[in-house]
């Protein structure tokens, strides 16, 4: 909490605004040309895939990092919901021809309900019990829910992958069609689930929540019904997996369960690990670096394969023991995470050239 | 600036019950916690619950506050005539049963802003959507008690220079304040005050008499208090009645004159060194 000298409020609303000051005001909206113009405009497609796939981590990652680094609910099933809300967003859609915007919100609200089906043990059950029962809802619903029924349902193709026109994901004239599109649409939700969290955890849900991570027995001594926030968490979480999962498809216009298989869940909880738990920053940090390494190891691999043979058969196996060494170097170095780090380096530029 | 103070306290005066506890009793095991324990606490009065370590004083705080593990084995507990003894520990709070912590149990990783806000949880009623989008309502009901806060807690509790720092940083007389400010913004009724001068030097304990006795006698929080202490001085002082428990039983109830001459007290808190001494000579 440090702002410039002379600057100061005269009402409470004042002081709880994000942006507090001009030169904030137009750095954020410089970051906001940058992502909505600048970017879209002198990126080529292939960097816009890229950054279309960190949006999705963001996005996937934003339920983990309110479930565990928020309300301290570990879970290792976040997939479960990503897919439940992309299969269900793609079903409507497939299925009973309901409108693209429409689709997105029932894939919201089931992803929501399956998630809150799934947390129910968390009234009964803490710590590693609870991990177990995220882990089923992993399994149940991806291994056979999505495979074997859901999967099914739309009568074409095999493996319960189903496929979607390009040209169907439409919100009014606007048609996302095109990978330039698919970006713009990913920058829109990205923002509007960034600030969404960011007002629930100022305002009384998010201390609550804050408060059950903490210590749940003063929360509960305070008046806060634990079992009506760990599973309004659970809730909220789901259906911003949901998000994530009706961006995905409508990202790729296909959609498999083979997309939402378990290492997707563990990757996430990586995400927000790397980036930082508990932080608004931390999943698109994570989200970025996590993303980032791989296109890294590529740019140096393929030069290299002409030097030194047999670099590209080991393309694999090399990227996994980046990935490796990238996570332990970071618990080691920055247990906290990148947003930590961030942190430090806004304090030291705000404050320059003095150390305190 | 006393003189404003004089004219925010309440006359005091002492009404009827408002807590009741009936023959409770709490087994952990082998052990009888509390043994057929039986007092009430009147509107208006600081109570003071005294007694040697392991007595059962905050085993009965936990269960009048319904802590999880700490429901009565047989017994009734009553509040403002309602029977709370299975209610859960947030209904409770939500009849005006607030308390403090032995052991600091605050939320060390926020401010002490979010900490006391968090007191004033009940008061608020933003949902998730509402404070999702954080228009209008959300907006007005931060800032409404955020003023709140400002004017009448921390004012009385003279933290408002810690506000945005991250309460596990502070020193523990501090947090000590912290707790107490926390749960005098759940606007209680019944305050429940496990050891608040346990740790603190001779001036914080002052400066936490002087807090406490605002709770109990400003107009704006009047709150009847249970105190459990072990500073003789401080219970001596601001009690109006005090309690002693011995082995899970109460074995005095009186005004502090009173009690502090019992001689079951004095055998309580001395043990029975005396006679100790008489077999060994």
């Amino acid at each position: 909490m440090k702002l410039p000298t002379g600057v100061h409020f005269d009402n409470y609303e004042a002081d709880h605004a994000w942006w507090k000051t001009r030169f904030v005001w137009i750095r954020m909206v410089l970051l906001l040309f940058v992502l909505l113009w600048v970017i879209p405009q002198f990126v080529g497609d292939y960097w816009l895939s890229f950054l279309n796939m960190v949006g999705y981590t963001i996005l996937g990652a934003a339920g983990v990092q309110l479930l565990i680094g928020y309300t301290g609910l570990i879970t290792l099933g976040h997939a479960a919901p990503i897919g439940f809300g992309a299969f269900a967003c793609a079903l409507s859609m497939y299925l009973f021809n309901i409108p693209y915007l429409l689709s997105f919100l029932i894939g919201m609200i089931a992803a929501g309900l399956l998630s809150l089906l799934f947390g129910l043990p968390c009234v009964r059950v803490k710590g590693f019990y609870l991990i177990m029962t995220t882990m089923a809802m992993q399994f149940i619903t991806v291994d056979v829910i999505l495979t074997q029924f859901l999967g099914p349902l739309a009568g074409k193709g095999r493996g319960g992958v189903l496929a979607i026109e390009p040209g169907m994901f439409s919100i009014g004239p606007w048609v996302i069609y095109s990978v330039k599109d698919a970006y713009i649409w990913m920058i829109i939700i990205c923002i509007i689930v960034q600030v969404f969290m960011a007002n629930l955890m100022r305002t009384r849900v998010g201390r609550a929540w804050m408060a059950i991570r903490d210590n749940d027995i003063a929360a509960e001594a305070l008046g806060v019904n634990i079992v009506y926030y760990k599973l309004l968490a659970f809730f909220i979480a789901g259906a911003l997996g949901g998000v994530a999962g009706c961006y995905w498809l409508t990202n790729l216009s296909i959609v498999s369960p083979e997309h939402f298989m378990f290492p997707w869940s563990l990757w996430l909880v990586g995400v927000i690990l790397i980036g930082g738990v508990g932080s608004l920053y931390g999943h698109i940090f994570g989200a970025i670096f996590m993303t980032g390494v791989l296109e890294v190891v590529k740019l140096v691999l393929v030069p290299l394969a002409d030097i030194i043979p047999g670099t590209m058969e080991k393309f694999l196996y090399i990227k996994d023991l980046v990935f490796g060494l990238a996570i332990i170097l970071f618990l080691i170095f920055e247990p906290n995470g990148i947003s930590y780090r961030w942190w430090q380096i806004k304090n030291y530029i705000h404050l320059w050239p003095f150390s305190y | 600036m006393e003189w404003k103070r004089e004219e925010l306290r309440v006359e005091k005066e002492i009404g009827e019950p408002i807590l009741v506890v009936e023959n409770a009793m709490k087994a952990f095991g082998g052990l009888q916690a509390l043994n057929n324990i039986s007092f009430e606490v009147r509107r208006g009065e600081i109570l003071s619950i005294i007694g040697p370590n392991g007595a059962g004083k905050s085993v009965m705080l936990n269960c009048i506050n319904g802590l999880p593990g700490y429901r009565l084995d047989s017994g009734r507990i009553v509040f403002d005539g309602q029977d709370i003894t299975n209610w859960p520990p947030h209904k409770r709070a939500h009849i005006g049963i607030s308390r403090t912590f032995q052991k600091i149990e605050l939320f060390g990783g926020m401010t002490v802003l979010d900490n006391v806000k968090l007191g004033r949880h009940m008061k608020m009623n933003t949902g998730w959507w509402d404070g999702g989008i954080y228009w209008g309502k959300a907006v007005k009901e931060e800032a409404k008690h955020r003023k709140w806060i400002e004017e009448k807690v921390f004012e009385t509790c003279e933290i408002e220079i810690y506000r945005n720092r991250i309460t596990g940083m502070l020193p523990y007389g501090v947090q000590k304040r912290i707790e107490l400010a926390r749960a005098l913004a759940m606007g209680p009724r019944l305050l429940l005050l496990d050891e608040p001068m346990a740790g603190l030097n001779l001036e914080e304990v002052e400066d936490m008499t002087r807090f406490i006795l605002d709770a109990n006698e400003e107009k704006e929080w009047n709150c009847t208090i249970i105190l459990v202490e072990h500073d003789m001085g401080v219970v001596m002082d601001i009690s109006d009645r005090v309690i002693v428990f011995d082995w899970g039983a109460k074995i005095a109830d009186g005004p502090p004159e009173e009690v502090q001459n019992k001689p079951e007290v004095i055998r309580a808190y001395l043990g029975e060194v005396e006679e100790t001494y008489i077999t060994r000579r």
